[in-house]
């Protein structure tokens, strides 16, 4: 019971952080909106007995992301006239909605007819050690490829963020 | 008194109908990128669900990839994002156009 009570919570909090980030009008809603967002992803994943998970999301999505969502917000010191007029932006969302809500009920249907119940499982479900097992037996390739995009991508993004480009002295 | 698989597929597919919406109704770039966000942590949480039902960690490892992935693309699209407002003071996502037609930002 307690369970399904801290369900609807999380739900509901996944949902009011996705319809900050979609409805609102001013940055520093969507960054609330996305941490709720996120923090109740990771309320999901602890019900789901993903404790790694849950503690992956937590210090890499909302300790991480999020930080450097907040900065660039920050850098980039919006105001309000910089923003894109967006005047039929109601018309748009509503014609959008037409064109993905069978879309998202034929994922809802595909999704469901995997399973109905779980399965009992072990207290070591999810844990360090078991994860750790795993992802040093078969996930070594992909974890090493990952070290290299997360190197790339940070190289790329002080090359695209650096104030001034090289070849703008040239040209 | 569980809750049942469906409820969590539920929860996962309105949020990545919800980042959908976003990408195609809203042309603030900052909107766009954390509605991909939250496509991405809707996929995760599909993912971590899976890996519960089967039950398999395979799924839960790949979600975790997943969670690199996402911070390298954020780490990427904000640098963009930052450059973009520097060079043309506004975050219309129209404002990428010009990286189509080969001018440079």
């Amino acid at each position: 019971m307690i369970e399904i009570a801290i369900f609807t919570l999380l739900a509901l909090g996944v949902m009011t952080g996705g319809l900050m980030i979609l409805l609102g009008r001013r940055p520093a809603t969507h960054a609330m909106g996305f941490v709720t967002a996120l923090l109740s992803v990771a309320g999901l994943f602890a019900l789901l007995h993903q404790s790694f998970l849950f503690f992956g999301q937590v210090l890499v999505s909302v300790g991480g992301v999020v930080i450097v969502t907040l900065i660039a917000i920050l850098t980039v010191n919006l105001r309000e006239e910089s923003l894109p007029p967006e005047p039929h932006a109601t018309r748009w969302l509503i014609g959008a909605a037409v064109v993905v809500a069978p879309l998202s009920l034929l994922l809802y249907r595909a999704l469901t007819s995997l399973g109905d119940t779980f399965p009992p499982v072990s207290d070591t479900f999810g844990g360090t050690r078991s994860l750790g097992t795993l992802l040093f037996h078969d996930g070594v390739l992909p974890f090493e490829i990952l070290s290299v995009l997360l190197l790339t991508a940070m190289v790329g993004a002080i090359i695209i963020g650096k104030k001034e480009q090289s070849y703008d002295r040239k040209s | 008194m569980t809750v049942n698989p469906d409820a969590y597929f539920a929860v996962a597919t309105l949020l990545f109908s919800l980042g959908i919406l976003g990408v195609i109704s809203r042309r603030n770039l900052l909107v766009i990128y954390l509605s991909i966000e939250l496509m991405l942590n809707a996929v995760n949480l599909i993912l971590a669900t899976f890996s519960r039902l089967r039950p398999d960690e395979g799924g839960t490892m790949i979600a975790l990839f997943m969670i690199g992935v996402i911070a390298a693309e954020a780490a990427l699209f904000l640098a963009v994002i930052v450059q973009i407002y520097r060079k043309k003071q506004t975050l219309d996502s129209d404002a990428f156009t010009e990286l189509a037609q080969g001018k440079r930002l």
